[in-house]
């Protein structure tokens, strides 16, 4: 998985992994925009770059077995990634590509995943992830979830 | 939500998503509606689709296999072969053809009467290659990682099993002083 330096246009091998108990002290609303710590009922995972411990992403989910869903929960970029000025490109897109994976490596060819944004934000999932609309949930499911993965599963 | 997040809502879509149920009943009701949408879909995947799909399953297990690879009475390695012959061939025969080894030798791996040897990692890899090269992106040293992960594992698991006996039978007859 990869994410591009914005300034430089250099491409950097990130990795998606559990988030640690210690990882909470550092997790402020400031930076991360949202209370994870009232997100440890899900699974949350971190996005950082293979070799730092910098948390430049979080996503949380919460698997249904009982549809064969993954849906999100939560997920944010770091402060500094957000707007025109954004220090790396590609990080909200890695997040999912990984919970696009848990969904796949869990339910094979039923796998699907979901999520609800504000509606202002709609198009923008539909249009850059090729997210399926149904009500007000956005959910991805074969073949499309197969692109995503591929799309963002560099070595 | 705090009044920071409306704020860089309007700068960049992708600072986050507050994708929260506020109750069982809003879920139960969202789920009936997508359900309904994902089975006329799936009713239209091709075969080849399911096939994609299955591959990608196997490599992600095959990952999670080598992050933290445990120690049990599977072997994961037959496991995620057999998957794999049995995924992409309507006969397992078909795939002994493919890379020119016999049935019956593939049949006594499938069925642990014969470990596999290196000629055949070295065939599995390239047939992988070839059969994920369109797919996605496809680790060559997997099996191989794999193999060797489960047996390196299963040795250093099992020494209550080995290492009395063994031992029993080593010495050291020069000394190190």
């Amino acid at each position: 998985m990869i994410i591009v330096e914005s300034s430089s246009g250099h491409e950097l091998q990130v990795e998606v992994v559990p988030i640690e108990n210690d990882d909470f002290t550092s997790l402020n609303e400031e930076r991360y925009f949202f209370d994870w710590a009232s997100e440890m009922q899900n699974e949350i995972f971190k996005l950082r770059i293979v070799g730092a411990s910098e948390i430049l992403g979080l996503v949380s989910l919460e698997r249904i077995p009982s549809e064969l869903r993954v849906h999100v929960s939560l997920l944010t970029v770091s402060k500094e990634n957000v707007g025109s000025s954004k220090k790396y490109k590609n990080i909200a897109g890695n997040l999912l590509a990984h919970v696009a994976k848990v969904a796949v490596l869990q339910d094979g060819e039923n796998a699907c995943f979901s999520l609800r944004p504000k509606t202002e934000l709609v198009q923008h999932y539909v249009e850059e992830y090729n997210m399926s609309v149904t009500g007000v949930t956005l959910s991805m499911i074969v073949p499309e979830i197969l692109e995503l993965i591929k799309r963002f599963d560099h070595e | 939500m705090s009044k920071k997040v409306k704020k860089n809502s309007a700068i960049d879509p992708e600072y986050g998503l507050d994708s929260r149920y506020t109750s069982k009943g809003e879920q139960q009701t969202e789920a009936i509606a997508l359900m309904k949408m994902r089975l006329e879909r799936m009713q239209n995947l091709s075969r080849e689709q399911i096939v994609k799909a299955k591959l990608i399953q196997l490599k992600l297990a095959m990952e999670e296999y080598i992050k933290s690879p445990v120690y049990d009475d599977q072997n994961h390695f037959l496991d995620f072969l057999e998957t794999y012959v049995d995924t992409i061939y309507s006969r397992r025969n078909k795939f002994a053809k493919d890379v020119n080894i016999s049935s019956v030798r593939l049949s006594q791996i499938i069925n642990k009467h014969r470990s596999p040897s290196e000629d055949f990692l070295l065939r599995l890899m390239v047939h992988s290659e070839k059969v994920y090269e369109s797919i996605c992106e496809f680790k060559k040293m997997m099996w191989y990682q794999v193999f060797f992960y489960e047996k390196i594992y299963d040795t250093m698991a099992s020494q209550d099993e080995w290492r009395p006996s063994i031992e029993k039978e080593i010495k050291l007859s020069e000394s190190l002083d």
